[in-house]
Formats: structure tokens, sequence, C-alpha cells
């Protein structure tokens, strides 16, 4: 030993001596049954613990259903199926009917998804197909970087740059461009607002890009590359190899991803609250100002007196709850079905 | 020779539509990272000239006044605190169950599955939600109820990342500690937890970027508290019963108002959150990066 | 066949001293995972202070038999143990073992080194810790001396604060022998401990193994048959979930009672 014996050193030296095997052992230091006992509890402490916390999750769920038609009974009561079918909605004569925001839901929500999902494809085909390596990250990234935005600056930014720029440019060239046509022209009628249905979508589909793109870039490369290199080897270009086999093998997964983006599209609130113009109507016209679900209840929740009013307030929460959460659901189990092709 | 110049022919189409279609794609990515320049520009462009040190030392003002965002931004700061610490031993608990017990039986599968959709449920139903049960209740919006809409939210983000990270703990390391005699919630508490430490902080991070934006569920939760400063250090009384002032209301009801100053501070407070949540999202990235080349 | 081998299987040694005593007596044991029968009918007993090794292919069902005695199986649901392990007299498959417990009596060693990410000195401390409540000079002492018995004493003593993931593969396994050893079991169980190592490292891991032996009663998977050869006093052959052959090492390598024995270490099959 050329090192100074610590005194670590010498205790080490007499359990070697003493011969550390049976001796000492378990049996002789003195695990009472008692601490065993313990220790199984708790074991059986923590499992529980972790078990609860795990149901919270359903609970939290269940609640929320529970919470909201419980909120919503009132309207639901007091106007009967009419609540979802008629359009007036006067807080005055406490007249509601959510018409006007499901419908602008709809439209807004369908809107982004005709802007959003082929943008989104294009973005992933060019990240796995066309992207130079080193180039992948870093778009991948600025692209992720897009979700993290939080949907107020989106809002924002909508009403004091977007909507202004649509008031000059867009609107007016379709207004002339598109609105003398026969059957469409009436969706571009109008005067050019700046706010309104089709900017809250435009803005929509920007937010839900990120979405539907990391969604389908992530099932595009589950597709096995044999398959690709065999049809680049019978000859086919990049395009022919994305829409003839990446596309079909990845359908399901795609279709899952889309859907995700669709309900983020129906529940997004500030962003379409700055810019939708908040108008408890139906009109042709894209153009013109509108109202959806979550605008209506973040606009006037706070504001809504009488409990019949917040009861309608809840009640398009209720609706708005109901139609996401299927949709989700649709979503989860595609992307299953994708997760269960991929492994197996 | 006619089949050779027909299929010659052929190709030149299929060649074409593939340039086009590649044009698309190429076009579809400038078009996406258009926009993430476009909003970050203005962003910064709009925001850099608001912010100075009143933004700071000052509370939000009367309607066509100067003022700060103080008061904002503590209420932010202390309601996102509030909900983390709620939120994040909620979800890691949750987290473990799926990952160390219930693996592949039903009731955890039905478990995942419903915690999936409450990841992607409108933030705006919680914020009904915790009005129905919390401020409806007690009769008045407040910190608190604001902290809670926003553990909801923390609680299936981290619920997900937990699981996903105790799930990349190799067994090995579970059976090791097991063989010891380690009871099972030791291996899981000073094993797996600490082998799974970065992804789950990763995922601690992820979901204080997700809350710190939120707006729609504090809008009838925490409400705002504009007007509650009337001294120079009110808000270092900020209450939690009260209602309570926080950035991304401040920003919203200021961005609508008509007074220059307000719209001035809005952008000001909206690339305050922007920064933050772009660096958490960095940090969160960094953090993964290394964990993976740890392994 | 089946009977040849149903008749071969009931395995017992005939030429094991009798009078060693029996540290595990395994009785007609068998195993399941769920519905697939992987140990068939084993009887077997593991003496005080020998090393055995149990050899055969892959899938023979040596390692989940390993697996049975320290009952690590437990962690997964749909395995199931049928028959007798009697550790010191005591039945470890009987309902109301406590697993823990039973665990801190019979040490294992993975294939894999599996070294906590923790520093080198908790690696070693956290199995002692978890049912001694020791002064931090005998923890000193009790980690000194476990890693001297692992022969890794010189080489991380300067460094026992560092991370146990820094170590090479060889360094991390005879780690994991260490803190199997700190915790003072009375039967090490090592499953293919050389499997992922280089030729040095197994000859120090040998080295070990037969220094280990005068305290400890041991059994070792192997692949590897020299190993089995150069580290034990017994050797079980299996074959298909079943229990060919238990004797003395010498007479299995020297002069095997069954030829599916001779076959296999002539390298004939597996």
């Amino acid at each position: 030993m050329d090192r100074p014996i610590s005194s670590g050193t010498i205790m080490a030296r007499a359990f070697l001596n003493h011969r550390d095997g049976t001796k000492g052992g378990i049996a002789e230091r003195g695990i009472t049954p008692a601490f065993a006992k313990r220790q199984q509890a708790q074991d059986s402490i923590f499992y529980y613990l972790t078990l609860g916390f795990a149901l919270l999750v359903l609970v939290i769920l269940g609640s929320i259903m529970a919470s909201l038609i419980d909120g919503a009974w009132p309207a639901f009561a007091t106007f009967g199926l009419g609540f979802i079918t008629t359009e007036i909605w006067n807080p005055v004569t406490e007249q509601f009917g959510a018409l006007a925001p499901i419908y602008g839901t709809l439209v807004t929500s369908a809107i982004a998804l005709l802007i959003g999902v082929p943008v989104s494809f294009g973005i992933a085909i060019f990240i796995t197909e066309l992207c130079p390596r080193g180039l992948k990250r870093p778009i991948g990234i600025a692209i992720e970087l897009l979700a993290g935005i939080p949907s107020i600056i989106y809002g924002i930014w909508g009403l004091f740059v977007f909507a202004p720029f649509m008031q000059l440019y867009i609107q007016p060239f379709l207004i002339k461009g598109l609105g003398p046509l026969p059957l469409i022209g009436s969706l571009f009628k109008g005067p050019p607002y700046g706010i309104g249905i089709l900017t809250a979508g435009i803005i929509l589909a920007i937010m839900i890009l990120p979405f539907i793109t990391s969604v389908t870039r992530d099932v595009f490369e589950t597709v096995p590359p044999m398959l690709k290199e065999s049809a680049y080897g019978l000859g086919a270009t990049t395009w022919e190899v994305v829409s003839r086999i990446v596309l079909p093998y990845s359908r399901v997964g795609v279709t899952g991803g889309v859907m995700l983006g669709l309900g983020r599209a129906l529940g997004e609130t500030m962003a379409i609250t700055f810019v939708i113009g908040n108008a408890h109507r139906i009109s042709n016209s894209i153009l013109a100002p509108g109202t959806t679900i979550s605008a209506s209840i973040a606009n006037e929740f706070t504001e809504a007196v009488g409990d019949l009013y917040t009861s309608a307030l809840i009640g398009l929460g209720l609706i708005l709850f109901v139609i996401t959460f299927f949709v989700l659901v649709l979503a989860r189990l595609m992307l299953m079905r994708m997760d269960k092709k991929a492994g197996g | 020779m006619a089949a050779t110049s027909l299929s010659k022919s052929l190709y030149a189409r299929r060649r074409s539509t593939n340039f086009v279609a590649m044009l698309l794609a190429m076009g579809a990515a400038v078009f996406g990272l258009f926009w993430l320049f476009a909003i970050l520009g203005t962003l910064f462009w709009n925001g850099f000239s608001a912010i100075d040190l009143a933004i700071f030392t000052q509370n939000t003002p009367a309607p066509g006044s100067a003022g700060g965002l103080a008061n904002a931004i503590i209420g932010s700061l202390a309601m996102t605190l509030i909900a983390t610490l709620v939120g994040t031993p909620i979800g890691i608990m949750a987290g473990t169950y799926l990952a160390e017990y219930g693996k592949k039986s039903v009731l955890a599968s039905v478990i995942r599955f419903i915690n999936d959709i409450l990841l992607s449920a409108p933030s705006i139903i919680i914020g009904l939600f915790v009005y129905v049960i919390f401020v409806l209740q007690v009769g008045h919006f407040s910190g608190w109820a604001g902290s809670l809409a926003l553990s909801f939210l923390v609680i299936p983000v981290v619920v997900r990342t937990s699981e996903d990270m105790l799930n990349l703990v190799p067994t090995g390391l579970r059976e090791a500690a097991a063989a010891l005699g380690a009871p099972r919630w030791k291996v899981v508490a000073f094993i797996a937890y600490k082998a799974a430490r970065n992804g789950m902080i990763t995922g601690v991070l992820l979901a204080i970027a997700r809350i710190s934006g939120e707006t729609a569920p504090l809008l009838f939760t925490s409400l705002n508290n504009q007007f509650g400063g009337s001294g120079f250090f009110s808000f270092w009384s900020s209450d939690m019963n009260a209602p309570m002032a926080n950035l991304p209301v401040a920003i919203f009801q200021m961005a609508l108002s008509p007074y220059e100053d307000w719209q001035r501070l809005a952008w000001g407070g909206s690339l305050l959150i922007t920064v933050a949540i772009l660096a958490l999202n960095i940090a969160a990235r960094g953090l993964a990066a290394l964990t993976s080349k740890g392994n | 066949m089946n009977a040849e081998l149903a008749s071969l299987a009931t395995g017992q040694p005939s030429n094991v001293d009798a009078a060693l005593s029996a540290k595990i007596d395994i009785r007609n044991l068998n195993f399941f995972y769920d519905k697939f029968h992987a140990l068939k009918d084993i009887n077997l007993k593991l003496q005080t202070g020998k090393v055995t090794a149990f050899i055969g292919p892959s899938g023979c069902g040596k390692s989940t038999l390993l697996r049975v005695l320290n009952r690590i199986y437990d962690l997964y649901p749909k395995l199931r143990a049928e028959g007798e392990v009697l550790f010191d007299g005591e039945n470890i498959l009987a309902p109301g073992q406590d697993l823990n417990l039973l665990r801190a009596r019979i040490g294992m060693v993975f294939q894999k080194p599996t070294p906590f990410p923790m520093s080198i000195y908790d690696n070693v401390a956290f199995g002692i810790r978890l049912y001694e409540k020791l002064s931090k000079l005998e923890l000193d002492g009790r980690i000194e001396a476990a890693l001297r018995r692992a022969a890794l004493w010189d080489e991380v003593k300067d460094k026992l604060h560092q991370s146990g993931l820094g170590l090479s593969g060889g360094q991390q396994q005879r780690l994991c022998i260490a803190r199997s050893v700190a915790v003072k079991p009375e039967v090490i169980l090592l499953d293919e401990p050389c499997s992922a190592l280089d030729p040095i490292s197994t000859a120090k891991i040998e080295e070990l193994i037969d220094e280990l032996k005068q305290d400890y009663t041991i059994a070792i998977v192997t692949h590897n048959m020299q190993q089995a050869a150069r580290t034990s006093d017994y050797t079980a052959f299996m074959y298909l979930g079943q229990l060919i052959e238990f004797s003395p090492t010498q007479q299995v390598f020297t002069n095997p009672r069954e030829k599916r024995t001779q076959d296999y270490i002539t390298g004939r099959f597996g």
C-alpha cells in the first residue's frame, strides 16, 4: 500500500478478515418482520398513489363532461334542439341559437384544412425527400417553433399586420376577380373588411401547419426504405414514389395527423377572436365577419348577464367539446392503427 | 419508331410532372418558413421599441396613459409556478402508473387514450370547466382559479412525457435494482426516475412553455386585474384570492383597445412571452439532445 | 424420443457428495411464460459454497431457471412457476414470501453490465442502504471491502464519486458484482456475466468467481463451455427446458453420461 491507510480502509480490512460471506447476512442484520411489513406497506402506498393519479385523468375528463352538461342544461331545457338549429343570438330578448358560431367554426376550420393540408404535405415531402441532409433538422425545428408561438401572438399579429394586408391587397383582388363569377361568386362579395371568416381561416391554416407537418413527416418516415428503393429502382420519379408508394402506405396515419390539426383548428380561440369580427350571423360571403364557438365564449362570457346567457355560452362549449372529442378520438384511433402497422 | 417517340414524350411528361410537384413542395416549405419569419419579424420590430424599464417596474396603466406590465408579469409568473407545482407531481405519478404498473392493461390503455384526448382538447373548455367547478362555487374570479385551469393543461403533457421517458429506461436497470432487494417503489423512485430525469425535466419545460402563453383558460378564471394597483408597490401584495393580472389576458385587452399606449404595451408583452417560450423550447431541446448523447 | 427425454429428466445427480448440504433444493420445478412451458420438471440441488454452472443451447431455459431462483420473473405479469424451490429449507415459491428480502439474500449479476446512473460509490451503497443504517465510516468500509472483493478497488479508489457509467464494460461488470457482494447475500446468481466482455475482463471475472466461492454459493449461466469447465464444481446441461445431465464438472466434460451432453460439449449442435 503506497497510499496512507484511511480509517475506511481499516474498516474494510476488518470486514475482509471477517470474511463477509453469510456472516452478517440479512438474517443477522436484525431485519424484523415489522420492517418487512412496513416495506411492503410503502410499496402498496406508492402503487395506489400512482394508480389514483392515473385515475384522476379519467376523473378530469368525466368532470369536464359533467360540468359542461350541468352548466348547459338551462339553455338546452329552454330552447331544446332549436339551440343548435337557430341563428338568432339576442342577449336582450334572451333568444339564443348556436347555428352561427357552429357554422363559423366549421367554415374557418374547413378553410384552414383546405390551405393547411396541401402546404403541410408539401413541407413534409420537402423534408423527407428533397431536403439536403444538413437542412433537415433546422427546417424541422423552425416549423416546430411555429407550433410553440402562443395563439395570442397569432391574434395580435393577425389584427395589426395580416388583416390590414388582406384588406388592402387580397380581398379587393378576390372581390374583383372572383366576385362576378357565377355560383362561387357570392362567397367573395361585400366590402373588404380585412377581418372576417377568410382571414381567420388563413391564420388557422398557419397555426395548424406545424401539427400536420410533424405528424405527416413522422408517418412518412415509417415507410420502409426497401419499398421506396424498389420503386426508384424501377425508374419512378420522386413524385411518383411519393404519390403512389408513400402516400398510400401512410394514408391512415396522415389522416390521423390531419384530424389532429382539425381538432386544433376547431378549438382555437384567441387568434380567431382577434380577427373574426364577432358577428352572430351567417353570411354567404367568406369575406364577411362572423364568429366561432370559441370566439363567442371568449368575447361574451365575462360580460354575460343572466343565467340563461351564461348557460347558452356553456352550451356552446359543450357542443365544441363534443365535436372536438369525436374528431380527436378518430385521430388517435387512426394514429394507433398506423403505429401498429409500423410496429408489426 | 413511333413507340420510342411516344415513350420519350411520356417520359418527358413524367419528368415535368415531377419537376412541378417538387417545385410546389419546395414552395410549401418556403411558404411555411415565411410565416415564421413574418410573425417573428413584426413581433420583434414592434415589440423592441415597446420594451423599456417601465414595462418591468410599473403596473398596467389607466386607459390612455403610459405604464408597464409589472403586475401582469408577476401574476403570470405566480400562476405558472403554482400550476407547474401542482400539475407536475400529479402528471409524473400518473405517468409512472402507465409506464411501471399499468403497461398494456386495458385500464392503462384507456387512461393513455383519454390523456391524449385531454392533451389536444381546446384550452377554452378547460377555462369553462374551472369556471363551473371553482369560480361559480367560490363566487369570484381568482388567481387560484387561473392556476387550477393552467394545471389541468400541465397534467396531460407531463403524463405523456413521463411515461415516454420511463419507457426508455432499460428494464435491465430495474431488474438490477430489484435483484439487490429494493422494493418496487425504490426501484422507481431512486433508479428509474434518476435515469429518466433529463427527459422528464424536458417534459416539464415544454409544459411550462405551453401554459405561459395560454390566454383562453384565464379569461374567466383569473380574469385580469388591470386597475388593481394604486400604489407603486401594490403588485407585491398580489392576492391569489382576487382576480389576478396576467400577461396574456392583459395583452388581449390592451391589443383590442383603441389607445396607442396600450397597443404598444401589448406588443411589448407579446415579445416577452414569445421570447420566454422560445427560450424554454430551446432549453428543452438542448436538454433532450444532451440526454441522447449521454446514452 | 419423449420417453427417452422423460427418463433423463429426473436428473438427480449421480455422483454428488451426499455429505454436502444443499443451499438451494429445486424440486419438480415447472415454469410457464403464459402458455409456453419453458422449464419441465427440474430437480436439482445447489451445494453450499460450490459453483454450479448451467450450460446448454440458447433458449434451453438456463437463464429462466436462474431467474426463478430469486423470483425476478415476478416483475412481469403472466409468468408462473410450479413446484418447490427450497432455500435453506424454505420454499421460496410459496405465497406470502417477501421477495425483497429474498432478493437481498440471493444476489444476481446480469448479462449486460447495469451500472445505475449515479456515482461508483452510490452504486455500491444503494443496496447496503436498503437494509442497513450505517455510519459514514462503516459504509465507507463496506464499500471499499466490496470493491476490493470485486478486484475493482485499485482502479476506482480515486474516482469513487464519478459516474459509474464512465467505466469500461469490464469495470462496469465488476462494479455490478461489487454491488451484489456489498449486500452480503448468501447466494450469487451470474447470468452470462462475461458475454459482453473482452477476454481480459473475462479472465478477471473468472478469477473473481474462484475467489468468491469461498464465501458464497454461486450459480452461473454461461454460453462458454471452457468457462463452465474452468470455474465450476458442478455442471448442469439443459436442453429444451429439461435438465439432461447434472454431475460434477469434471465428469460432465470428460465422461458425460448422456449422448446429448457429449454432442453439445463437442460442438455437434447448439
